[in-house]
């Protein structure tokens, strides 16, 4: 009975050790967004023909204030496109993975203005707090509140819900999800997930080949799998079958299955692993297929 | 870009391997014997350029009830460190021995269980596993193989998605040498033989796409 005590107490005092600090990858440090002029790691670098021209490239701050927040974090934002057009033009919402900063995702970002031909949708993208020159670190909510933040200054700008694209990617498909699935200041119109993490309960799954919930390992509350299942607004899934990281059969099969609203399509892309896709459709496919769903 | 959630990977397998302890008995102890022992070791990955096995930790005490027969209980202190208690409880029990040829059977049932004090999840998985023994240097030490094998009871995991797997086998090989008070071993393990692990979060060294293999140490104390 005492050693049954002494357990309990341990138990009780045991470490607070969470992984959530360490699921954000914010290692790689810079001082400052080189975007064409960055020659860091990358998926894959686009050649002269999708060059934006430097006044359609916005780079500024935002404040984002999360709930359990009181005060505000300033983040960095992209916008490429023509502010003066927001008011008109379809934009979509990119929210990047889980890799370092903008940077990193400028290839994809300018890809995405090409959509329906050069500067024809406004693309906005934001390194998430602690991302990049974000300020704060990261979290959850502060996921959410972040995009959020991008949200308001479109709508500032005047960006009406039925032109609001959402598109996230891998990690970028937790804030995408939840704030169409719980729309805070505005409510996008569709939806384009590529390569769609389902849970942590997933991840834990997928690891132990045993039915262990992500609990064990995490607090986060990211669960595209079952808020997908309140989602109504048309809906895009692009998963590579080849990807190493986010499996396309226990995430992304699972994230599309679940889908219950108005339409919904798949991409499955052969042979692609996590960040392949734009590359193994081809960017001509790839855009093809963007537009073919932003304009139906 | 495989990388792309960075280190959590090499934590996250903390936990996605928690089925990854060395055999707690081969040999059942000596009636009314008692042992405490510290275990060190998990599956080995890549991580960068080097290759590591990730440092699972456990203490266990066992107590000889028979000749034949060793109860045991652990506490896996990796787990803990994340506020997860986790214990496997079981027996060591003595199923055949040969005097003449020094070897034996023994097989070890169990049950481990996992409780998170975040949310309150519990877990349980019934555990077997089958030695066979051979004892050498005049008694001082043995090898032994065996298969470790856990149950999924679970007909579905997340999302109510239906769970395929059922057993997880994990072959092993060991050597256990004794001194008077103490017993040292190495044991090898074949995590998971029966999965595949790519795709995967991590670059497990498995065989020909399977499982992973792991490195355990294992000190132990008789008293």
């Amino acid at each position: 009975m005492r050693n049954l005590f002494f357990l309990i107490i341990i138990f009780l005092l045991s470490s607070c050790l969470r992984l959530d600090d360490n699921l954000y990858n914010i290692t790689d440090k810079i001082t400052e967004y080189k975007l064409d002029n960055y020659t860091g790691e990358n998926d894959f670098v686009l050649d002269n023909s999708y060059h934006i021209q430097d006044s359609l490239v916005h780079l500024f701050t935002l404040s984002s204030k999360a709930s359990s927040e009181s005060v505000a974090t300033t983040i960095s934002a992209i916008y490429i496109g023509s502010l003066s057009k927001i008011k008109t033009d379809t934009v979509i919402m990119y929210c990047h993975g889980n890799k370092w900063h903008m940077d990193f995702y400028w290839q994809r970002a300018k890809l995405l203005a090409h959509v329906s031909g050069k500067n024809k949708y406004g693309v906005l993208m934001i390194d998430y707090r602690g991302y990049g020159l974000s300020e704060g670190k990261p979290t959850e909510d502060g996921l959410y509140a972040d995009v959020d933040a991008a949200l308001q200054w479109l709508k500032i700008n005047g960006l009406s819900d039925s032109r609001l694209m959402i598109y996230g990617f891998s990690m970028g498909t937790a804030p995408a999800c939840e704030l169409t699935a719980k729309p805070r200041s505005m409510t996008p119109s569709k939806i384009i997930l590529e390569a769609p993490f389902a849970s942590a309960d997933v991840m834990a799954n997928d690891g132990s080949g045993l039915n262990m919930p992500g609990s064990f390992f995490t607090n986060l509350k990211i669960d595209n799998a079952e808020e997908i299942k309140t989602i109504s607004q048309p809906f895009c899934w692009i998963h590579g079958t080849n990807d190493k990281f986010l499996n396309i059969k226990t995430h992304g099969e699972v994230v599309y299955k679940n889908y219950k609203g108005l339409y919904q399509e798949a991409h499955r892309i052969e042979g692609a692993d996590h960040g392949e896709i734009p590359v193994k459709m081809g960017f001509v496919n790839y855009l093809n297929t963007l537009s073919t769903f932003i304009k139906k | 870009m495989r990388l792309i959630f960075g280190y959590i990977f090499v934590l996250i397998i903390l936990f996605s391997f928690q089925n990854c302890t060395p055999t707690r008995f081969v040999k059942p102890l000596e009636k009314k014997q008692n042992a405490i022992a510290a275990n060190l070791g998990g599956p080995l990955i890549h991580f960068g350029k080097a290759v590591t096995p990730i440092p699972f930790t456990s203490v266990m005490y066992g107590r000889g009830i028979t000749n034949s027969t060793t109860a045991f209980g652990s506490l896996h202190l990796t787990s803990l460190l994340f506020g997860n208690f986790q214990t496997d409880i079981g027996v060591c029990q003595r199923l055949y021995k040969n005097d003449s040829l020094k070897f034996g059977v023994t097989i070890n049932p169990a049950v481990n269980m996992v409780y998170d004090k975040w949310n309150k999840n519990f877990r349980a998985w019934p555990q077997l596993d089958v030695n066979v023994y051979k004892d050498i240097l005049k008694q001082k030490a043995f090898i032994y193989i065996g298969l470790t094998n856990w149950f999924e009871l679970s007909s579905t995991k997340a999302h109510n998605e239906n769970q395929t797997n059922h057993i997880l086998i994990n072959p092993h090989i060991g050597m256990t040498y004794n001194t008077k008070k103490w017993g040292y071993t190495l044991e090898g393990k074949f995590l998971q033989m029966n999965k595949n692990n790519k795709p995967n979060v991590v670059d497990y060294i498995g065989i020909q796409q399977h499982g992973a293999v792991g490195i355990y140490l294992n000190f132990t104390r008789r008293f």
